[in-house]
């Protein structure tokens, strides 16, 4: 009976000991503590630039939570609670009407003079219901590069490279004539669809314009057939549907030319290419196909009013992210066109500011409220590739598709510019 | 004293082992509460206390061995199941995530709205009268001012002293707090609102940046409805969890909450048709599909094991190679499986000189997994059926091959209907299998092809459960809500065909 007791005893105390040894919560050296959650790029990246120099905001220790890709980080955003959440997020910038319909994101006014540092095009990337909920980063755009050693000058328009393509199709065994390596069918294509006559919206005098529909799909048809399709109404091979292998055969000297994203550009010079990068001309000389320039944003959390560190956070946004000193601290680790002004004009990289040249010649905003709208039931960035495959792919009639993808985008500029 | 010591050595194991696991259940429970999720944390609350008596003392012997299984059992499928049928009556979707309370934090938050120029002052924050204020300059317009809470002072420029920025640093009787002060008074600072114009305050963008604005929309706990003070629209609860406009439903206030709408979600996969059609075509895509791989797994299966039963030359060298699809691991053949299907880069194509664009075309897309799934499976029929054929006595279709039988009857009549018999419950499992066999439609064809431009919501390919995941996760609109209540329904379907292949197997005779 005494050694059963002895045993319980030993192991109640043991039990005890165990507890007080686990669950001793170690002593909180820092009260005000700044998170920040970036991808696998962006944090290990910021860690550096916070390492070199902490004291963007004083009194406040600021601390980089990287996460193992994006997808990984909008996995961890969604469940973030206000216990858990982080103070900013460094990520997308269709996040925003998510993240703001959750309340997950919190607005922010900046000053005037911090607005200057920005185009004002960048604002609308992370704009929901008419409130701020960040400030601009970098840059994302796509640009077109041509090979130089297939191609000797830059076309001028279309159908140059069309016609390029269908002379030396079998000669050089060219594997497509333009495809999309960065960005997608859907988000890297939209300077295809703008250089054939259509597009996601039209701008006018940086507003929406809704004056009239994206498309005409008479003309965006006739386009199509004219460049995309041969006589029996098939995909001529131009343009695939898809952007599988894009990179490898533009690499491989198969594809003249091909749509690159801005934070690939490395692989391409390291291969020897050159970063001769330009808007993908229009069906008219002198005309260009529009592209998305969409700006990756820091943005405020609801959770940094929770952890009584708003007041940090905000400086933290202006002082850093939005500040000349920052971001080019920054982007010269990262390497991406700043969104910052100050910043970009000390860009070194001729690849970054030949991006930045070909967005400003044939930029426009990326309008996350409309792209990602569904209140036609689809948003863009389904719709789009849909109609590439049923154009080019299952032959479908080019103005039947195209009269229905534009029915959806009118719904969804209807939609979205109430969410401006 | 060292024999008696190993003699207990088994006792003392236990009583560490045991220590061990409650100390680590109680640190998980410690945080499960300062996260505030009380339920995990009760649930392992009680699991302690079961976890002590059961092994503390003699309480249930049998408890022992069981208790193990039943609080994983408990903790990983009870619960998720439990979880997941309330989650299935609540508006739990994008815009739809946080409780009430916070829901109405936020629409207060957001409810702010900045004056028509946007105006906004550099401040120093510090202290007037023992109230928090701000020192707020228009250094464009020499203007200052003096701000707490309850009052607002216009500073003549003279009163103050400027920096090189021309933005004000002291006046008499404020004191300017330092940089550590700020940093504790940081809620402060950012939830004071400081007055100004009429019912304009300044609320602070930083430390340093103040904003004038207003309060837009004020909630009215009393009736709880929030009105616009602008233009006296008033916002009630819906009942779906949104505060919505007393005059136009469709205008919501965001965020929303997670609200209970009990069966809403089961009365729209009926009566709603944008939810109904899709769900009906994939079920039944998801019937068609699970029957064909079953059906096409086993007849090749069993067409294998009846050549590999014949003795031939190298038959060790080809059960082994007919074992590798099975051997690989499921993620690297279906990945492998989708490049060849590739239609511009692919080896089916090659092979066949084709362009088919195999994951772009509905019927191609359907024979592309029925295909892969094929691959994938036949060797586990091959290797049951193999088996299976030793079981049945060769006296049978010896003595109906004395009586006349040709080696085809013999197969109808007597191997194929005794196989049957054995390997019935493994045909139903591998149907219930493939019924949620969402690693296969989601990594070689993600559910499409989908016409988008004909409002198509499902894929060709989707199958219950991958299209439950597309409305769960798969776009900006995410609704947990309802896809809870389909996986409630395909969680009723596929018990029901287990508790079938259960009885049909006599499993539970053994129990009785």
């Amino acid at each position: 009976m005494q050694k059963k007791l002895l045993a319980k005893s030993v192991a109640a105390s043991l039990v005890l000991a165990l507890v007080a040894g686990l669950n001793t919560v170690p002593a909180q050296a820092v009260d005000k503590e700044l998170v920040v959650w970036a991808d696998e790029n962006r944090g290990p990246n910021l860690t550096k630039v916070f390492a070199a120099k902490g004291d963007w905001v004083s009194g406040y220790k600021i601390t980089v939570r990287s996460f193992s890709s994006f997808d990984a980080l909008k996995e961890a955003v969604d469940k973030a609670t206000d216990l858990t959440g982080p103070d900013i997020i460094v990520g997308a910038n269709d996040w925003v009407p998510t993240g703001a319909k959750n309340g997950k994101l919190a607005p922010i006014t900046l000053p005037a003079s911090v607005r200057a540092r920005f185009t004002p095009n960048n604002f609308f990337d992370l704009s929901y219901k008419g409130k701020l909920y960040g400030v601009p980063l970098d840059i994302n755009n796509v640009a077109m590069v041509y090979n130089e050693e297939l191609v000797r000058n830059a076309p001028k328009t279309l159908g140059e490279m069309v016609n390029y393509y269908k002379a030396n199709k079998t000669k050089k065994n060219l594997a497509a004539g333009l495809c999309i390596a960065g960005g997608g069918t859907s988000w890297g294509a939209h300077s295809v669809l703008s250089a054939l006559g259509g597009s996601a919206y039209r701008m006018k005098n940086g507003a929406v314009d809704t004056s009239k529909p994206p498309i005409n799909p008479a003309e965006l048809a006739k386009n199509i057939k004219t460049y995309l399709l041969d006589a029996n109404g098939k995909s001529n091979g131009f343009f695939p549907a898809t952007d599988t292998g894009c990179k490898d055969n533009y690499l491989a000297g198969k594809v003249p030319f091909a749509i690159i994203g801005n934070w690939e550009w490395l692989d391409y010079m390291d291969k020897g290419f050159q970063m001769n990068l330009m808007p993908v001309p229009g069906v008219r000389a002198g005309t260009f196909g529009t592209m998305f320039g969409s700006v990756s944003g820091a943005m405020l959390t609801s959770y940094a009013k929770k952890r009584g560190v708003e007041a940090g956070a905000k400086d933290l946004l202006t002082n850093f992210f939005a500040s000349t000193a920052g971001a080019t601290a920054y982007q010269a680790i990262e390497l991406r066109p700043p969104a910052e002004k100050g910043a970009q004009s000390k860009v070194e990289f001729t690849a970054q500011q030949n991006f930045g040249k070909a967005a400003s010649r044939a930029g426009i905003p990326q309008i996350g409220a409309i792209l990602n709208g569904t209140t036609g039931s689809k948003s863009y960035w389904d719709l789009l590739p849909a109609f590439w495959t049923a154009v080019l792919v299952n032959g479908r009639d080019p103005q039947t598709e195209a009269r229905k993808m534009n029915e959806f985008f009118v719904k969804n500029i209807a939609a979205g510019v109430k969410d401006l | 004293m060292l024999e008696s010591l190993f003699r207990n050595l088994p006792k003392v194991l236990k009583y560490v082992f045991l220590a061990l696991t409650i100390s680590i259940l109680l640190m998980f429970t410690q945080s499960a509460f300062a996260k505030k999720e009380y339920e995990i944390g009760v649930f392992l609350l009680v699991s302690i206390i079961v976890i002590a008596i059961t092994y503390l003392t003699t309480f249930s012997i049998p408890l022992k061995f069981f208790l193990p299984g039943i609080l994983f059992l408990t903790a990983f499928v009870i619960g998720p199941i439990l979880y997941t049928v309330v989650m299935s009556t609540y508006q739990y979707q994008t815009g739809n995530y946080i409780s009430k309370d916070q829901s109405i934090e936020r629409v207060q938050m957001l409810g702010i709205a900045p004056d028509e120029a946007n105006t906004t002052f550099d401040v120093v924050v510090g202290k007037y009268n023992n109230q928090i204020a701000v020192l707020a300059s228009d250094s464009i317009n020499q203007r200052y001012l003096l701000s707490t809470s309850t009052e607002k002072i216009e500073l003549s420029p003279s009163l103050v002293t400027v920096d090189e920025n021309g933005v004000a640093t002291k006046v008499n009787d404020f004191t300017p707090a330092t940089g550590d002060e700020i940093v504790q008074l940081d809620f402060e600072i950012s939830s004071t609102r400081f007055k100004y114009e009429g019912d304009y305050f300044i609320m602070l963008e930083g430390s340093s940046v103040g904003a004038v604005a207003r309060q837009v929309l004020d909630y009215v706990k009393s009736a709880d409805k929030f009105i616009n003070l602008v233009d006296g629209t008033e916002y009630v609860d819906n009942g779906r969890g949104n505060y919505a406009n007393t005059d136009n439903l469709e205008d919501v206030l965001q965020p929303g909450w997670r609200s209970p709408i009990w069966f809403s979600h089961y009365i729209d996969l009926v009566k709603d048709e944008s939810v109904r059609n899709p769900l009906f075509t994939v079920f039944i895509w998801t019937v068609v599909f699970a029957f064909l791989t079953v059906l096409t797994q086993f007849a090749l299966g069993l067409l294998v094991a009846m050549a590999m039963n014949k003795p031939i030359k190298g038959r060790r060298v080809y059960r082994s190679i007919f074992i590798l699809p099975y051997a690989i691991p499921s993620i690297m053949s279906i990945l492998v499986w989708g490049g060849m299907f590739n239609t511009e880069f692919g080896a089916i194509n090659a092979l066949l000189g084709t362009e088919i664009a195999w994951f772009q075309n509905a019927t191609f897309a359907r024979v592309a997994v029925i295909l892969v799934n094929l691959w994938l499976g036949f060797p586990y029929f091959y290797l049951i059926t193999s088996g299976a054929m030793q079981a049945i006595p060769s006296e049978l279709s010896e003595a109906a091959a004395i009586d006349g039988a040709s080696p085809r009857q013999v197969f109808a009549r007597i191997t194929l209907p005794l196989l049957l018999k054995i390997v019935t419950p493994l045909l139903i499992a591998s149907f219930a299998f493939n019924f949620n066999n969402f690693n296969l439609i989601f990594l070689l064809t993600g559910g499409g092809p989908r016409n988008e431009l004909d409002g198509q919501i499902a894929g060709a390919t989707d199958i219950l459960i991958s299209y439950t995941y597309k409305i769960a996760f798969g776009s900006n609109v995410q609704d947990l809500g309802l896809a809870s209540a389909i996986s409630v329904i395909i969680f009723i379907i596929i018990a029901s065909i287990s508790l079938f292949g259960v009885r049909k197997s006599k499993v539970l005779d053994s129990f009785s």
